[in-house]
């Protein structure tokens, strides 16, 4: 038996064949022996197949929503607070950095800096050295208070010169009773203008940190209720 | 059931819609599995990971017989399981031949060495069947499966696995003629109106 006696019988089984088909090889099937006892076999065969028990699925295939990854409807205006949220908080940590870049840059410019905003305090800071001893001599030598200090701190564009001249100064007047008539005010003063002055946010830095805050409180909100509604 | 509204609520991400699809057809998908792998926990998993995949991709489904769409990607599936084995072999039951091939053919069945558990296995009718499927080529075995096992007309497989009708027919008379082949070895097994006849000769 060949190839395509075989393919014929079985088609034959499951009706698949043509009339024409189906008669010519009924009629051989009735003039051949062999060929009929194969067809018996393949019949066989199949209802063997046929009455193989089904098992029962041995638990539910049923899918949840973790499995498919299924995330709740998110209403249309969410992107659009992701994106505002990420832009404030961006522009909030750029305009931070603009402003400790600005301050850096003001307390490396020798005098005359324009360092915008966040410069002032470390250049104040700075004069301080030099001017410290101009306040404390005249503190230790002629009694004047402390509060001239600041009118000379205030001149904040000093000369280079000045700062050596006042350094000498300081050396000169530099005794133990100078020492001690010029401590409480140098400790006020020092404690004043070692620490640099608080970086004060501006309006729209607040906003934008207001903005940032809020979008992402937004969020997590409307998470929370459509993930309540969703279940 | 209105399989029709189900399928199209299961495109829309209705879950539940699909759910019941799974729920009745699930059984099917299982017995799919279960008889081209001839393992219940990878046919269980091939299942499992069948609805996920038929899912998320619903939305490529065009109609027609959903079953058949199923029973593709059930076969998926455990072609997937079976490639994972192959890549990870275990020790296999059947033996080598001398050239090392792993053998095919059913008369080492009739050994007498075979040790008591696998006799006892092979006891069962449904046990020698399965056997004789694990034996057969792949291609062979999804066609038997679906038309025999799952009762699938010729159209319905040849558009399941997306070959030519031509191709269908030839690898079914052929797997038949294996399982005929393979089943003489448990003749002692099958109820005597199933008892085959010895020697088929195919050129």
């Amino acid at each position: 038996m060949n190839q395509r006696d075989l393919e014929l019988l079985s088609a034959y089984l499951d009706g698949q064949l043509k009339p024409s088909e189906s008669a010519h090889l009924e009629s051989r099937l009735n003039s051949d022996p062999q060929l009929a006892s194969v067809l018996t076999d393949l019949r066989a065969t199949r209802n063997l197949l046929r009455k193989l028990p089904a098992r029962k699925a041995p638990r539910n295939f049923t899918l949840t929503r973790k499995m498919v990854g299924q995330n709740p409807p998110l209403p249309r205006a969410y992107p659009w607070f992701r994106l505002a949220s990420a832009l404030a908080t961006l522009l909030l940590f750029f305009s931070f950095g603009v402003n400790t870049v600005g301050r850096q840059m003001a307390s490396q410019a020798p005098a005359f800096g324009m360092g915008g905003g966040g410069g002032a305090s470390e250049e104040s800071t700075e004069l301080f050295s030099a001017q410290e001893a101009p306040a404390a001599a005249p503190a230790a030598a002629t009694e004047v208070p402390a509060e001239t200090e600041a009118p000379i701190l205030e001149m904040a564009p000093m000369p280079t010169q000045m700062s050596t001249e006042a350094a000498d100064a300081a050396r000169i007047v530099d005794t133990p009773v100078a020492k001690n008539a010029g401590e409480t005010e140098n400790a006020v003063t020092a404690d004043q203008f070692q620490s640099p002055a608080p970086l004060v946010p501006s309006t729209w830095q607040i906003a934008l940190a207001a903005i940032a805050v809020g979008g992402m409180l937004f969020m997590v909100l409307v998470r929370q209720i459509s993930a309540r509604r969703w279940k | 059931m209105n399989e029709q509204a189900l399928i199209q609520d299961a495109q829309g991400g209705n879950l539940d819609a699909f759910n019941t699809l799974i729920l009745h057809y699930q059984d099917s998908v299982f017995n799919t599995a279960l008889r081209i792998l001839g393992d219940e926990d990878q046919a269980a998993d091939a299942s499992q990971e069948a609805f996920i995949s038929a899912f998320k991709s619903i939305s490529s489904f065009r109609g027609g017989s959903f079953k058949g769409w199923l029973m593709r990607t059930v076969t998926n599936a455990c072609y997937d399981e079976l490639r994972r084995q192959k890549r990870r072999p275990t020790t296999p039951l059947e033996p080598d031949t001398e050239d090392g091939e792993e053998m095919d053919s059913p008369r080492w069945l009739a050994d007498p060495n075979m040790t008591p558990d696998q006799k006892a296995e092979a006891d069962e009718v449904e046990h020698a069947i399965q056997h004789c499927l694990n034996n057969l080529p792949l291609e062979f075995k999804t066609v038997v499966v679906m038309a025999d096992i799952q009762g699938m007309d010729y159209t319905e497989v040849a558009a399941s696995i997306r070959v030519p009708l031509g191709t269908i027919k030839s690898r079914l008379a052929r797997a038949r003629l294996r399982l005929r082949e393979c089943l003489q070895g448990f003749a002692e097994l099958l109820p005597a109106s199933y008892r085959l006849e010895d020697g088929i000769n195919v050129s």
